[in-house]
């Protein structure tokens, strides 16, 4: 990391509209492309102070700021026109989490990077649909949350109750959704409302590893723990009715369902073998990055294609874990309400992925491109008309579901031709986080219990805060400031705004 | 089920928690092969439909905790009422006490471990099954000092759970709670072991996230099931002599001798307790009764089974399929020995959790066997996952999370906000070996995915736990 004084950093960044900005050439080094980054005043000062500190003396840590993360990714090899910081960018492995980056693959230099797509592959949220209101399950709430809790299992060492052996994983693997429709755990329906259908085609569970496949096979249909969770939804705010209206969405006060989850430990072995064989084909092809978490390959090579492919099978496998969590809330649901799902309209409305790497079409300087598109923490967001949007949502553009941090608002929103011409169709994914600011005050303390701990001989080192911090200590990259600043900027539309009734976590 | 003999594909034996997931497993994976299941007592069984009533009162479907109702689940199951007395081997017999011949294709123990009592004593309880609770939560009503021997996770809970008594806690190590946490973790319980109200604490979540099991309402059974996760839960554990619980600890020392009768007279003439304890430190304590929580001894011992592999812990040794060194005896929970090849971040304790996972683990090999299918060890056995409640906290051990089989040859990163949160990592070469996790702290996944994909940490140094960075999702 180049390290220069606040003063001289900021002369590498210019605002460009109101709300975006471009991180110049030089700013870190190789840069083959500019960045830019989309804020508003209150995430501008968020990110800017981000800078402020990594500028410090001393403050060299091991994790970079969102606009240095974002230049790094400037400079990787074939990268096409820019790389994009969305409203919610925030300190990642590799990229930054909602930085999104595109190769030409037409380029024999491009490269894929397991850190650009995330070890979560296809994180992602689903939204489902309730023709019940707030005043029917707020009464039993409680019940209804704890019958969530009895059918999806969560956290640490939970187990899946879909039965699968090793050859039905194998099949899930390469089917995704389609193995889910066949074993009857879905509706044919909601395939359609699923970017991909559901399943990568290209998905060769012959890439993956059998660590790999060991660990993903308990963890199917478990919502895991940490920001994974699923939240019974109340419809609080409608801003285009009529598109709300397409998705099924009357009126206030309608109850949903996000399911938030990936492809767990399954998506992390993918990542984890990737990043070993990469480290290797990167000596082999002098491949050079300005950091070390940003291992990559060649598309073409052995590496980059094994990649993809076992990539798709992870998100495949990710479409069978939300698809199971799918038909397990609609039991919940059956249950309490002695309803059918089918009775109850438990339609998905949609499902997007955030972890992703896609090979997509796109004009660049007025050409038609192929370009293999990263989008980590980003989700895409395809304007109205495009091919790969549902004849539902052909008029309205593309849903995109935006979950906020747990406990907070969730909104839909829809993707515009504003998205194609600044972001290759891609916008927000969520709440952000502003590095260096954690959610709660924590007043450390360690005086007796490290007395007692180092008569065991063992060396210790313990968690400081490294900065005071002058200005108001907001942890989050507000989702409503996140939202505003893609509705502002045009990158795409708000719709629907959900607040959370209960929320089922690990 | 007055026939004396009976057949069937595959008989269990216990109905504690690795039997009940083995027969539930079984009944799932393959619904057609008869299954008996021989219990000595009163089942297990996971319940549903929890209704909090208040603070610390739980409501559940009681219609559901009859005997009979897995039976009614599973058309195949069979369940018997009946001691093992005898298994051979060699035409594949299990003999009851009761005279009944149960011939089965495939057999699996799972008849658990029984505690380690200091002594037979009238006023000396063991606890470690439900009988033994039933009888604790009846005894503790008239008592005021009782004497608490064992470090472990029961010792632990109940130091928390039991309201209204004196309680001297003798433990032999230098610190509480040793079985789970280092000793930094315990210093950081002791503020609420010693809080004078600790009801203000136990905050009786409104929803359970986790299986939970409790036992039937008929009456118990010496040699009953053990207890499963918040047992505590299902009864009440509450004196009536203070109106808050008052706890002594005792560091180092263990119990030597029980005062007979002529030594209690001299050693008190009023002799106001029933029972005297003299301890390693010298001291002689009275109280109305002592509990025993000092750990298990698996019940290995079976007529027929005297040549069968043991492990040095007396358990029944099994390789990666569960199988003991008898072909078609498999053995689950506490009553065996893993034989086989550790993973490098797992490692046995006779925990609830281990005897689940591999009831149901079991159940595959077993199943898999039988249909002649090939199957992959569970990952479970790949990984040490441990989740309780301690103190009103939420307590997640994962790995190597106290550096075993590191030989201390590991460093500490630690992060520690009092009454909030203690997070310990254990690191080896700059990756992640293990991790105590106690309070909220959101990194039980970001934990495990570092401890199995083993990162190279080295660039963060300890901003991994700097406090003022939220990094749960930096990895995802």
């Amino acid at each position: 990391m180049v390290v220069r004084q606040y003063q001289e950093e900021i002369k590498y960044l210019e605002k460009i509209t109101e709300t975006c900005w471009r991180i110049k050439k030089g700013f870190q080094p190789n840069m083959k492309v500019e960045g830019v980054f989309y804020v508003n005043n209150s995430l501008e000062r968020l990110m800017f102070d981000e800078l402020k500190n990594a500028c410090r003396p001393g403050a060299v840590g091991g994790f970079l700021p969102g606009m240095k993360q974002i230049a790094n990714v400037a400079a990787l090899p074939g990268i096409v026109w820019r790389s994009v910081g969305l409203p919610d960018v925030h300190s990642g492995y590799g990229f930054a989490i909602g930085n999104m980056a595109a190769f030409d693959m037409n380029d024999p230099k491009s490269i894929v990077s397991p850190g650009g797509v995330g070890f979560d592959i296809n994180c992602g949220v689903r939204l489902l649909r309730t023709n019940l209101f707030e005043e029917d399950v707020l009464p039993v709430k409680e019940q209804l949350a704890q019958s969530m809790f009895d059918h999806i299992p969560v956290g640490v060492g939970s187990k899946g109750i879909i039965p699968m052996n090793a050859r039905d994983l194998e099949e899930a693997l390469e089917m995704g959704m389609d193995w889910s429709l066949r074993e009857g755990y879905i509706w044919a329906e909601d395939k359609e409302h699923c970017e991909e259908y559901g399943r990568m085609l290209n998905a060769d569970s012959s890439k993956v590893s059998m660590r790999a496949k060991k660990r993903g096979l308990p963890q199917l249909g478990t919502l895991g723990a940490g920001n994974h969770y699923a939240e019974i939804q109340v419809v609080d705010e409608i801003y285009d009715k009529w598109a709300a209206c397409k998705m099924g969405i009357e009126e206030k006060g309608q109850i949903c369902v996000m399911i938030h989850s990936g492809s767990r430990g399954f998506g992390h072995q993918v990542a984890t073998d990737a990043l070993v064989q990469m480290e290797k084909a990167m000596k082999r092809d002098n491949i050079e990055t300005n950091d070390r978490q940003l291992a990559c390959a060649h598309i073409k090579s052995q590496e980059g294609q094994d990649y993809l492919k076992a990539m798709a099978a992870a998100a495949n496998f990710a479409w069978v874990n939300r698809s199971s969590m799918t038909f397990l809330s609609r039991q919940a649901f059956a249950k309490q309400f002695q309803q059918s799902p089918d009775d109850l309209d438990m339609h998905v409305i949609y499902d997007v992925s955030h972890n992703i790497a896609k090979i997509e079409e796109h004009m660049v300087d007025g050409k038609q491109k192929t370009l293999l598109v990263h989008r980590k923490g980003s989700t895409r967001a395809l304007p109205p008309h495009h091919p790969l949007i549902p004849v539902d949502y052909q008029l309205t553009g593309q849903p995109v579901l935006i979950g906020g941090t747990m406990g907070t608002c969730s909104y839909v929103l829809t993707g515009t031709e504003q998205a194609m011409k600044e972001t290759f169709g891609s916008t927000c994914h969520g709440a952000g986080r502003a590095l260096s600011r954690a959610k709660s005050r924590r007043n450390l303390d360690y005086t007796d219990v490290l007395e007692k701990l180092e008569r065991q001989g063992i060396s210790i080192r313990v968690a400081s805060p490294k900065l005071v911090m002058e200005e108001a200590p907001e942890s989050y990259k507000n989702v409503t400031d996140v939202v505003n600043t893609c509705h502002a900027a045009g990158i795409s539309r708000k719709c629907i705004k959900l607040r959370p009734i209960a929320v089922i976590k690990g | 089920m007055d026939e004396k003999e009976m057949n069937c594909t595959f008989a269990i034996v216990g109905g504690g928690i690795a039997g009940v997931s083995c027969v539930e497993s079984i009944a799932f994976l393959a619904p057609e092969e008869e299954i008996v299941l021989v219990t000595a007592s009163s089942l297990i069984k996971a319940v549903t439909n929890m209704v909090p009533l208040g603070k610390t009162l739980m409501q559940f479907d009681v219609e559901e905790k009859d005997i009979s109702v897995l039976m009614r689940a599973h058309n195949s199951l069979k369940i018997i009422n009946d001691f093992v007395i005898k298994i051979d081997c060699l035409n594949k017999q299990v003999e009851t006490r009761n005279g009944r011949i149960i011939n089965y294709k495939m057999l699996c123990l799972c008849n658990g471990a029984k505690p380690k009592l200091i002594e037979e004593h009238n006023f000396i309880l063991g606890i470690r099954d439900t009988e033994s609770v039933l009888q604790l939560s009846q005894k503790i009503k008239n008592s005021r000092r009782i004497v608490i021997v064992g470090n472990g996770g029961i010792a632990t809970e109940l130091i928390n759970e039991v309201d209204g008594v004196e309680m001297i806690w003798v433990i032999k190590d230098k610190h509480i709670s040793a079985t789970f946490v280092d000793p930094g973790a315990a210093e950081f319980f002791m503020d609420r072991v010693y809080k004078a109200d600790k009801h203000i604490y136990t905050n009786v979540s409104s929803l359970t996230k986790r299986m939970r099991y409790t036992i039937s309402n008929t009456p118990a059974v010496t040699g009953g099931p053990a207890l499963g996760p918040d047992w505590h839960n299902n009864f009440d554990i509450k004196g009536v002599f203070l109106k808050s619980a008052k706890v002594q600890i005792e560091y180092e020392c263990e119990i030597i001798k029980i005062l007979n009768k002529s030594e209690q007279k001299e050693f008190d003439p009023t002799e106001e307790w029933p029972i005297y304890v003299e301890l390693t430190n010298k001291k002689i304590i009275g109280c109305d009764f002592v509990v025993s929580a000092t750990g298990v001894v698996p019940n290995s011992d079976i007529i027929g089974l005297e040549d069968i592999k043991k492990s040095e812990d007396g358990g029944l040794l099994v390789d990666w399929k569960l199988e003991t060194s008898k072909q078609d005896i498999y053995a689950a929970g506490d009553v065996c020995s893993a034989g086989w090849e550790l993973a490098r971040h797992w490692f046995q304790m006779r925990l609830w959790t281990q005897a689940h996972q591999m009831g149901r683990y079991v159940a595959k090999s077993m199943v898999s066997k039988l249909k002649n299918e090939e199957f992959l060890q569970d990952f479970c056995f790949e990984f040490f996952t441990h989740v309780t409640k301690f103190f009103g906290h939420k307590v997640v051990l994962l790995g190597l999370y106290n550096g075993q089989k590191l030989d201390n040859n590991y460093e500490i990163l630690l992060r520690m906000t009092k009454e909030t949160e203690y997070i310990k990592l254990i690191l080896k070469d700059n990756k992640m070996q293990g991790a105590v996790l106690i309070g909220d702290t959101d990194l039980e996944e970001m934990c495990e995915n570092l401890i199995l994909n083993q990162l190279d940490l080295s660039i963060y140094g300890e901003d991994l736990l700097n406090p003022d960075i939220d990094i749960e999702d930096y990895f995802d």
